[in-house]
């Protein structure tokens, strides 16, 4: 029986909008195909809803009802004066940084000085100047087909860093690209990101997404990375996602792992209305090290959602998994963590640990580990705790003379700090504790 | 001056009273020893006093200078002067024991209406005081008490106590865990910190930490209340004769 689910405001708009877009969005022939047939893709997926099971705690059908336009070629005005405000921590990060406002590449605002070592270059234009196959190849994701998200982002994606790190390249500052949503209007903002890591080099990449202060609140970001890391390379990266309170975060991470490689992703999320952030992370090459982890900081009804797929295909390699969220009010959060364990996987070596604090009785925490192992020489591991500030220790605290908002913060602190120590750049580290913690002061108020 | 006036106290979430009427005076340079048998109330007195939520007092006092704090939250009663010295001293994973003690340091200090100490003002006191703790500078960065000896602990107590200046400082079970070394470099910060204008309770089930600490006054408490007081050589006596005498009597 073939059942026609109707469509969603939301799914009707994001559909017909394509026509009126298409012809401003950048890339030649080949671009457009592949667009066409993604837009095809996600017209007949429809959002992905609770009856699928990977997206069982986060409903997008339910929760994305009001359609925003799509941005194309914005031009909304932000001053560098503007922007330093709206990178708060971030502007003392040194390094050189790309700016992108409502989807679109800033040259006036980016800053490139310290990227030697790497090539960056605006996906928008490589799009537009590519020959066919290479504009495929950007097209392209190795993310999941029946991912409508995903779909979404390669239907209208803009602009976006397409960056290179050439083999044995070291490179000492970070790379921050920032996406920044401005503007009286609530848009839908789609960006891409294609990032190659040359073998045995070494590189930081941060990405964060803000809102310039006194824009609207709305907002819808649908972001894909698409990072490819080469034999023996070491990389951090690090995504600070630290909005204002309503707008909605679509996040893909696409990590691919060739031999030896040490490859550590960290994800901030903080101050959004709803995110769901999704790592596919694949091993090509054995002896790989993963290391992903995050903090997720919910308030109000905000609904925070991680979700990771570790493929172990090759023999040989680590995964490890920490993430820590702090919940308050009626704020969710949502763990799941697949890790893959293919029959040729022997000693793959995994933990994976998921930790809440809950501040509020009406706050929510769902975690969902799933190891799938097909291998039997493997050491695989998961856990998950909720739990709330320890009231001793708070006595503790205060019987030492430290009031109650400071000792709570100290304890909220030491709860995160475990995972913000897996950052493994210095300065980085500071930012996302900085960011943590100006979320934290502003707790029950 | 500390004053308990008929203190009775009772487990917040049960009817079980453990405290039964104690009334106790310690007036300032004095220190008096609390001795007393296992769930004699020993602990809960210096929870109480503390202000710790677990237990509500159910009738009486406790004046501290003349003012009840039995209504303070613990950090005000902490800026009041007030100091317990936990029997169990506890870790907190993620916190820098140099975070902790300067938080704490200044905390109190900004609350008494004094200067904040700078971060090199913060660092001179607290180096000297450790050292004469046999505390190792190096051990404060790490995480407050994590993986700590239990010796290691009680100096690290006693470290607090020195740093937050207090005027009244409850000792629960200093003594408890520790070897005779570390007995007597406690019990040295602690005499170190005897002043005409500090009160101090020494609550103890055994005599020998009185030696190093000798205290003015002694008292028994068993039942939930205070049984007999006496002079130092009365610790002596409870050693010889135990605790048996004052058992049962409330029955």
């Amino acid at each position: 029986m073939n059942v026609a689910v109707m469509k969603t405001k939301f799914e009707q708009s994001l559909t017909e909008q394509f026509n009126h877009v298409s012809a401003r969005l950048p890339g030649g022939a080949a671009v457009g195909v592949a667009r066409k047939a993604a837009l095809g893709r996600f017209s007949a997926l429809g959002l992905p809803n609770r009856r699928i099971e990977e997206w069982k705690y986060t409903d997008l059908r339910n929760a994305l009802k009001e359609p925003l336009a799509v941005a194309v070629d914005d031009d909304t005005k932000v001053t560098v004066a503007d922007l330093i405000v709206a990178l708060g921590p971030l502007a003392h990060l040194e390094g050189p940084r790309i700016v992108f406002v409502n989807g679109g590449w800033r040259r006036e605002l980016s800053n490139l000085e310290g990227a030697e070592g790497i090539e960056v270059a605006a996906l928008g234009a490589t799009l537009t100047a590519a020959q066919d196959k290479i504009g495929e190849a950007l097209a392209g994701t190795t993310g999941p087909d029946n991912d409508a998200v995903l779909a979404l982002n390669t239907a209208y994606m803009t602009d976006g860093a397409v960056v290179r790190v050439g083999d044995g390249v070291e490179v000492g500052k970070p790379l921050l690209l920032v996406f920044m949503r401005a503007g009286n209007e609530g848009r839908f903002v789609a960006t891409r990101n294609v990032v190659s890591i040359g073998k045995g080099a070494a590189a930081t990449i941060v990405e964060a997404f803000i809102g310039l202060p006194g824009s609207t609140a709305e907002g819808q970001h649908n972001s894909a990375t698409e990072i490819l890391v080469g034999d023996n390379a070491r990389v951090t990266h690090v995504k600070i996602a630290a909005d204002t309170g309503k707008a909605t975060h679509l996040s893909n991470w696409m990590v691919g792992l060739g031999a030896e490689t040490v490859y550590r992703g960290f994800q901030l999320n903080q101050g959004l209305g709803l995110a769901r952030n999704q790592i596919f992370a694949t091993y090509h090459g054995e002896g790989a090290k993963l290391d992903l982890s995050g903090l997720f900081l919910g308030r109000g009804t905000e609904h925070i959602d991680t979700t990771l797929v570790v493929d172990h295909a090759v023999p040989r390699c680590e995964s490890r998994e920490l993430y820590k969220g702090v919940l308050d009010g009626e704020a969710r959060g949502i763990f799941q963590g697949k890790v893959i364990v293919r029959p040729d996987a022997q000693k793959t070596d995994g933990k994976q640990m998921a930790q809440v604090l809950m501040l509020s009785p009406d706050a929510e925490f769902d975690s969902k580990p799933e190891l799938e192992i097909y291998a039997d020489d493997v050491v695989c591991g998961h856990g998950s705790t909720a739990a709330e500030l320890d009231t001793d220790l708070l006595f503790y605290l205060r019987a030492r003379g430290i009031p109650l908002d400071t000792a709570r913060s100290m304890l909220i602190e030491s709860f995160v700090g475990e995972a913000l120590d897996r950052i493994e750049h210095e300065g980085v580290r500071e930012v996302v504790l900085e960011f943590a913690r100006g979320w934290l002061a502003n707790l029950g108020r | 001056m500390l004053e308990i006036k008929n203190l009775h106290v009772k487990l917040a979430d049960e009817d079980k009273a453990i405290i039964k009427g104690l009334t106790l005076t310690v007036p300032k340079g004095e220190v008096h020893a609390i001795m007393g048998p296992n769930g004699s109330g020993k602990s809960t007195l210096a929870y109480v006093l503390a202000g710790r939520a677990d237990y509500e007092v159910t009738n009486g006092d406790i004046l501290w200078n003349g003012e009840s704090i039995i209504e303070m939250e613990p950090d005000e009663r902490a800026a009041k002067g007030v100091f317990l010295a936990f029997q169990y001293p506890m870790e907190i994973p993620g916190v820098a024991g140099l975070t902790f003690l300067r938080t704490a340091t200044n905390s109190v200090r900004k609350k008494r209406g004094q200067t904040e100490l700078t971060t090199p003002e913060f660092l001179k006191v607290v180096k000297d005081r450790a050292s004469k703790l046999n505390i190792d500078f190096d051990m404060l960065k790490r995480p407050v008490n994590v993986g700590f000896s239990g010796g290691e602990k009680k100096r690290s107590e006693i470290l607090q106590m020195a740093m937050l200046e207090p005027s009244l400082c409850v000792l629960d079970e200093t003594d408890s865990g520790l070897d005779i070394d570390a007995l007597k470099v406690v019990s040295d910060g602690v005499n170190a910190l005897r002043s005409p204008d500090r009160a101090m309770l020494v609550i103890t089930h055994y005599q020998r930490l009185l030696n190093h600490i000798v205290p003015d006054k002694v008292h028994v408490l068993a039942e939930g209340r205070i049984q007999k007081t006496g002079g130092k050589e009365l610790a002596l006596e409870l050693e010889q004769s135990g605790y048996a005498e004052f058992q049962g009597k409330a029955a």
